[in-house]
């Protein structure tokens, strides 16, 4: 029998053959990065916990390995309160002193930039301190989000511990997306297939042709809501367009795929040992809208219109270039409706000022939009959007969870940034089709 | 090993770490309790008192507990107010590793609906074995050896330091 993707990464990177289902005592992570909610805390307790050791030892206290680390400030920045500035200021003269990556606040979503800026490769073992790090799947890395402790051990040793190689279940997925129907609703409909917990401890494996002809963006956003059914994380097979995008993302830094990068990219085999096979023909999902409180109670936008307040475009989840496109396609030439507050704020500041040259943040702005720089916005529900008791808000981010977003008295639906820019200009729960006919 | 204690507080399936400790906390400390002086505060805010009231709590769950976010934060508020396990069905990935890294428990049985509040549970490590000695009821804990392993050294520090001792020892570093 052959092997899954997941399983070859493991074995390139622990240097044997494994299994689904083997224990791995140490395994070594090729990258890992930090956001300023976890990143703080993990450095204190890196020198707390470790400090004595490297004296021990006669060292300097040095992170494992300096260019595999970086820190990406995304939250709440620019920063709401003292202690945010303070936990980024440790973590920038930490950065500093250790030689490792800080970028600014505004760069960007942590997950958009990871792998905009071309810092998680295929093939890689990247994990950082926050669930949606297997947005990275989307690339052919094996990415998944860890907790403060795993990050400190990280950061001293550069290896996970106790990690049991996980089993896969297969998403095979045939057929066209429809006009106005996009990767968000199909994962959205996954997940009202799947359940909150039913991919637990498994990864995600998206393949077919819908799958092979999409490109980046949706792949981003199909492996960034498979945690909300508890998948270990998801994963997309490289192709053409995956190492198009990471060529390119290389080209930025002026650099070009190394032959040992190369030689990391895997796929699945075709005989590969799969726990369950899905079978989804794309061709039948609707516009989908997860409703109050959960991300698994996908409904299709015709079944719903309830009234919205509130709508955010943005997140790790949806806030890219083909995002901000068809938002500003569905938004030219109108008016947000008077009773609702439309938030837009693109994933990166690269996509924000894309976005800003030709034209597309001047049409959303020009219907009356508030436009952020780059950060994760009301989706974190601590520094700006938050909503009020009774608010009904409509967001492309990927948790309705009661609360999420300010107070637990309010309602959170979630769906694709198409139907939240037609949701905008209605005042409710709209369909985007009608206004995407050519 | 056999560590006793009293259900405090039972919950439905997909308990997510947002309701057990809400976002806009997360930053404004690095002290753990703080975390647990604000656990649950919009989900259940009686679960401070219903489990400070005993020594050793335990939390009882259906599936799924702990889903979503990834966030520490919510071990130590369910653990620093005086809770020993958190009993479920089955737990994602991320909250089950921070849970042992933690020395909270989570403590995997097929059946957690006939465990109610109130309940008095033995669990015994080295058995694998969950005792509900209100009801006289017994059931296998679901474990690898290793998290057993984990579970009874209360986390994972000491053996990352010997790691890095070994490491530091290597002449290119």
């Amino acid at each position: 029998m052959g092997s899954t993707i997941t399983e070859k990464i493991v074995s390139r990177a622990v240097g044997r053959t494994v299994k689904a289902g083997e224990l791995i005592e140490a395994l070594p992570v090729d990258k890992l990065y930090f956001n300023e909610v976890i990143g703080p805390p993990a450095i204190l307790n890196f020198q707390k916990d470790f400090g004595d050791v490297y004296l021990d030892a006669g060292k300097r206290m040095k992170v494992f390995d300096p260019a595999r680390v970086a820190f990406m400030p995304d939250h709440t920045v620019p920063s709401c309160s003292i202690m945010v500035s303070t936990g980024i200021k440790l973590m920038a003269d930490f950065a500093k002193q250790q030689q490792i990556a800080m970028y600014k606040e505004g760069d960007g979503i942590e997950h958009t930039i990871a792998s905009e800026e071309g810092f998680v490769l295929p093939g890689e073992i990247a994990v950082a301190t926050d669930s949606h790090t297997c947005t990275q799947g989307a690339l052919g890395a094996l990415a998944f989000g860890i907790g403060t402790t795993e990050g400190e051990n990280l950061l001293a040793t550069g290896e996970l511990y106790s990690f049991t190689v996980p089993e896969t279940v297969r998403f095979h997925v045939e057929g066209n997306l429809q006009l106005g129907v996009y990767p968000k609703d199909l994962v959205l409909h996954v997940l009202g297939l799947m359940g909150e917990g039913g991919c637990s401890k498994r990864v995600a494996e998206y393949e077919g042709p819908t799958i092979s002809s999409m490109e980046m963006d949706g792949r981003f956003t199909i492996c960034n809501l498979s945690v909300e059914m508890s998948a270990r994380t998801a994963i997309v097979n490289p192709d053409q367009t995956t190492m198009g995008y990471v060529n390119n993302a290389l080209s930025g830094k002026g650099q070009t795929i190394s032959a040992e990068q190369a030689g990391m990219v895997m796929r699945s085999d075709g005989d590969a040992g799969y726990s369950q096979t899905l079978n989804i023909d794309a061709s039948t999902i609707e516009p989908t809208v997860s409703l109050p409180h959960s991300p698994a109670n996908a409904k299709p936008v015709s079944e719903v219109s309830d009234p919205i307040n509130v709508v955010f475009l943005g997140s790790c989840a949806n806030a890219r270039r083909s995002d901000l496109t068809v938002a500003a396609k569905i938004l030219k030439g109108r008016k947000v409706h008077p009773d609702t507050n439309l938030i837009v704020i693109p994933a990166s500041r690269k996509v924000y000022n894309w976005a800003m040259e030709n034209g597309i943040l001047n049409t959303i702005a020009q219907s009356g939009a508030n436009i952020e720089s780059s950060n994760c916005g009301p989706c974190f529900g601590k520094h700006m959007g938050i909503l009020a008791p009774g608010d009904r808000c409509l967001s492309t981010s990927n948790r309705n969870y009661k609360g999420r977003m300010g107070s637990p008295e309010a309602f959170i639906y979630l769906a694709s940034p198409a139907v939240a820019a037609a949701t905008a200009l209605e005042g409710r729960i709209a369909d985007p089709r009608k206004y995407l006919g050519d | 090993m056999q560590l006793r204690g009293k259900v405090a507080k039972k919950y439905p399936d997909d308990i997510n770490t947002d309701y057990i400790i809400p976002a806009y906390l997360l930053q404004e400390s690095w002290d753990k309790q703080f975390f647990a002086d604000h656990a649950f505060e919009y989900y259940d805010p009686s679960f401070k008192s219903a489990c400070r009231a005993n020594k050793e709590s335990i939390v009882v769950a259906g599936n799924n507990f702990g889903c979503g976010s990834s966030r520490e934060q919510a071990v130590y508020a369910v653990k620093y107010n005086n809770v020993i396990a958190v009993v479920a069905q089955s737990f994602p990935d991320i909250f089950y590793r921070n849970a042992l890294n933690n020395g909270l428990l989570p403590i995997q049985i097929s059946d957690t609906s006939k465990i109610d509040s109130g309940d008095e549970l033995l669990i015994d490590l080295d058995a694998r074995s969950l005792r509900d000695l209100t009801k006289g009821t017994e059931f296998a804990i679901a474990a690898t050896d290793a998290a057993v392993e984990q579970m009874k050294r209360g986390g994972f520090l000491g053996y990352v330091r010997e790691r890095l001792r070994q490491k530091l020892k290597a002449p290119d570093q």
